[in-house]
């Protein structure tokens, strides 16, 4: 049981726990999983939004989707491109990281979020989501200017360089 | 005929499952399966609650079954049982 009554954030460490979700997705079921992260900022912010799973049969350029890149070693981010078996990658939030892996990499798709609280989901098939997806991914070309707009932080190897500047909360 | 202390259940939808070597509450319908608001059990609690699936309990009960498994005086157990079910109530697990 909880030791106090309030609520206590446990983390469960992915190698472990990410299986045992996607052999409940591969056994049929949804999965509403807590997410942790950045990478797929801005819609998205790391321990505050849920993302809500399935299994997928053909994942599309597009859709966000729950790979595992190498053993134990997931993520949840937008599939950019496809070919043949290759899949790249791209976190939302990420600038230049695209990871790829193959199509049997991808072991579940986000067809909805609960964010920010809420029980409503935002269906990857809903307005919302389309409408975000299409600018965001269109502005790539300045997604580096958006990113520091929307996060503005002193990025953390400037911050050790030079010793005067304040400890600045991420 | 209404008796002080009603007979409680636990609820449906809540599954004990073991997680990366943990005992967690999940909520749960037919398809989908709710990581977002766990509730963690020691081994105790977990022990209690497979032990009360599908029947009728009152703390009774949970003092009985902690009596059987465990060293414990009744004065305790019972008490444990009466703090244990307030969680549960608390948690909203049983009714």
């Amino acid at each position: 049981m909880s030791q106090d009554d309030s609520t206590i954030v446990k983390q469960l460490p992915n190698e472990e726990f990410l299986p045992q979700v996607v052999a409940l997705i591969n056994e049929g079921h949804t999965i509403t999983l807590p997410l942790r992260g950045r990478s797929m900022r801005p819609f998205l912010e790391d321990n505050r939004d849920n993302a809500l799973l399935k299994a997928v049969d053909k994942p599309e350029v597009g859709d966000a989707v729950l790979a595992e890149l190498w053993k134990g070693h997931f993520v949840l981010h937008r599939i950019i491109s496809i070919e043949g078996n290759k899949v790249t990658l791209r976190g939302d939030g990420n600038l230049n990281s695209d990871p790829e892996c193959t199509l049997a990499d991808i072991r579940a798709k986000a067809i909805g979020f609960y964010r920010k609280g809420s029980d409503r989901l935002d269906s990857t098939n809903g307005r919302k989501w389309r409408i975000y997806s299409w600018w965001w991914t269109r502005l790539y070309p300045i997604r580096r200017y958006l990113l520091f707009a929307l996060y503005p932080h002193i990025p953390y190897w400037l911050k050790v360089e030079s010793g005067k500047r304040k400890e600045n909360r991420l | 005929m209404m008796t002080e202390k009603e007979d409680m259940k636990t609820k449906k939808g809540f599954k004990l499952r073991t997680v990366c070597g943990e005992n967690i509450i999940v909520a749960e319908g037919i398809e989908n399966v709710d990581f977002s608001r766990i509730i963690s059990m020691n081994e105790t609690s977990a022990y209690l609650w497979k032990n009360i699936q599908g029947i009728d309990f009152d703390e009774n009960t949970l003092a009985g079954l902690l009596l059987e498994e465990y060293e414990v005086d009744e004065a305790t157990a019972r008490s444990d049982a009466k703090a244990l079910v307030e969680k549960w109530l608390e948690a909203g697990i049983i009714e």
